[in-house]
């Protein structure tokens, strides 16, 4: 299978802090990809660099071939690249259809039906406020939103954050889902549990740099791994 | 029965109101995307008057073409005010550094620097004296209604502002654009992270309040006969005030307090003499800076 996004070498330095360092990540078409690491260690920098919302300062980020790591944010929509961001950053005094339509741009109202079949909890409340909503229906909106644009790559930053468990669930599910339906997914966690159960490949980063890389199903059976995020060693677990 | 007198100020301070709203349009839908307040918004009313000025001298047209001349001008002058005093300063593009506190300093100081520079530039070039304003395009034609006189300006005042004002809530709701400009109002990072152009929504939102602004201008110009290059100051502050009264960034709160306004003072020459009737929009801001530091019909919180 070929690789839709190609990230190289990149870098990012932001001042004079180093906050990438030579980064390579691979998301093949409908893969899922994730990127594994605690708090702080680079990983929403790299997925806002690959949105254009930082601009890397080494290496390239190549989407079917094209670099595209020197387009503006929305530049980077219109070819493919969509993000369900960190802190969800949704349009919270706007309605809930809203918020979807202005994800969808050019694209109008024709996913919507798609989106509220994946997310029925939102057609409930297409025209209340976003911001009224609770966390994890926020998030859902936020992964709709970025659905509605039909985009080649979806990129999630950190789904799981904050939400009860039977919704990490729910989020590992639809991931699947999106999936099968012909979405390439690059996912960044710090639940490395659940990130890894639905992964096909995953790198760990540490302190701006790939410190493990390789398939989930390896990396969960890692002692390195175990070790640092599942909280134990593997054979103890196993 | 109210009296005619009341009846009167009341007409008049209606259109105040209307010419007030038009303003605090442009400042909040720029504070909206920015988060700044564009000091520069006096004179782009000043700049829209001159410009339906020189039109009415140049060739004489009809009025509807005069207004039209007047928001164009209006809308080349937000476009390069943003190119010129905003867009320099925005060289990041993350959420801290959109709407930063450093960004806000340095565009307050930038569009003060560019409202001084276009006064004094419209000094030198027309002289700060009063302009002649051709008689017949003046719209202060008694019209008898009962037991009170309003002008036909007052008539063509409301008319216009009404017209702008629901063109505004069409564009707001409706369009596109008006999408984008109000999802960078909230949330600009998120805008970004929906391939909405950011910088080409600024603009068209400077364009657009800028356009009212001006149109503004060239109606009180007319209505009142007075042109000259300070006549945005005090209408300026008038539409700050009710900005923040409306609550910074609410279009419906700006109008509705810029309307408060307008009327308030009108009514207020009924028991104070009129030259303290500037006092009206200070006190006003003082109060509910005081009382409703959120605006009178108070923010929306978000849910974190």
């Amino acid at each position: 299978m070929s690789n839709i996004l190609e990230i190289k070498n990149l870098s990012l330095k932001i001042g004079i802090q180093d906050i990438l360092h030579d980064i390579s990540v691979t998301v093949p078409e409908q893969g899922i990809v994730s990127v594994l690491g605690a708090n702080g260690v680079g990983k929403t920098s790299l997925m806002r660099c690959i949105s254009g919302i930082y601009h890397a300062t080494g290496g390239e980020i190549l989407l079917q071939g094209e670099d595209i790591s020197k387009l503006k944010s929305h530049e980077i929509v219109e070819r493919g690249i969509m993000q369900a961001p960190e802190g969800r950053q949704i349009f919270s005094n706007m309605t809930v259809l809203e918020n979807l339509v202005i994800g969808a741009g050019p694209l109008g109202r024709q996913e919507l039906d798609h989106v509220l079949a994946l997310f029925p909890r939102l057609e409930e409340r297409l025209k209340q406020q976003a911001g009224s909503m609770s966390g994890g229906e926020q998030q859902m909106l936020c992964i709709g939103r970025a659905l509605m644009r039909k985009p080649k790559v979806l990129l999630l930053d950190e789904p799981s954050l904050g939400l009860a468990p039977r919704l990490v669930g729910f989020i590992c599910e639809l991931v699947s889902k999106i999936r099968a339906e012909g979405y390439a997914v690059l996912l960044v966690e710090q639940n490395v549990k659940a990130a890894l159960r639905i992964s096909d490949t995953a790198s760990v980063i540490e302190h701006g740099k790939i410190v493990i890389e390789g398939d989930a199903s390896a990396l969960a059976n890692d002692p390195r791994v175990a070790e640092a995020y599942l909280g134990g060693h593997v054979h103890e677990t196993a | 029965m109210l009296d005619p007198y009341i009846l009167q100020q009341l007409a008049i301070g209606l259109s105040l109101g209307m010419i007030y709203a038009l303003m605090a349009i442009g400042f909040t839908l720029i504070f909206g995307v920015l988060n700044v307040v564009n000091f520069a918004h006096g004179e782009v009313y000043t700049i829209g008057a001159f410009a339906g000025l020189m039109a009415i001298s140049a060739f004489g047209p009809p009025l509807l073409v005069v207004l039209f001349i007047a928001l164009a001008a209006g809308a080349l002058a937000g476009f390069g005010l943003e190119r010129l005093a905003f867009r320099p300063f925005r060289r990041f593009s993350d959420e801290a550094s959109l709407k930063s506190r450093a960004m806000r300093e340095a565009t307050l100081m930038s569009s003060l620097a560019m409202s001084i520079i276009a006064r004094e530039a419209m000094e030198m070039i027309f002289g700060s004296q009063f302009q002649t304003v051709d008689l017949a395009y003046l719209i202060n034609k008694p019209i008898h209604i009962g037991p009170i006189t309003i002008v036909n300006g007052d008539l063509i005042i409301l008319g216009v502002t009404l017209v702008m004002l629901g063109g505004l809530q069409w564009l707001l709701k409706k369009s596109p654009i008006g999408l984008s400009i109000r999802a960078v109002s909230n949330n600009a990072l998120g805008a970004k992270y929906c391939g909405i152009n950011t910088d080409r929504t600024i603009i068209i939102t400077f364009v657009i309040g800028s356009a009212m602004g001006a149109l503004a201008g060239i109606l009180v110009g007319l209505y009142y006969g007075a042109i000259f290059p300070s006549m945005g100051f005090t209408p300026g502050i008038k539409a700050f005030v009710a900005m923040v009264m409306g609550g910074l960034s609410s279009v419906p709160g700006a109008v509705i307090s810029a309307i408060i306004l307008g009327l308030s003072e009108s009514l207020s020459t009924s028991f104070m003499p009129s030259v303290w009737s500037d006092m009206v929009a200070y006190a006003f801001l003082l109060l509910t800076l005081i009382f409703f530091p959120q605006g009178l019909f108070g923010a929306r919180r978000e849910r974190v």
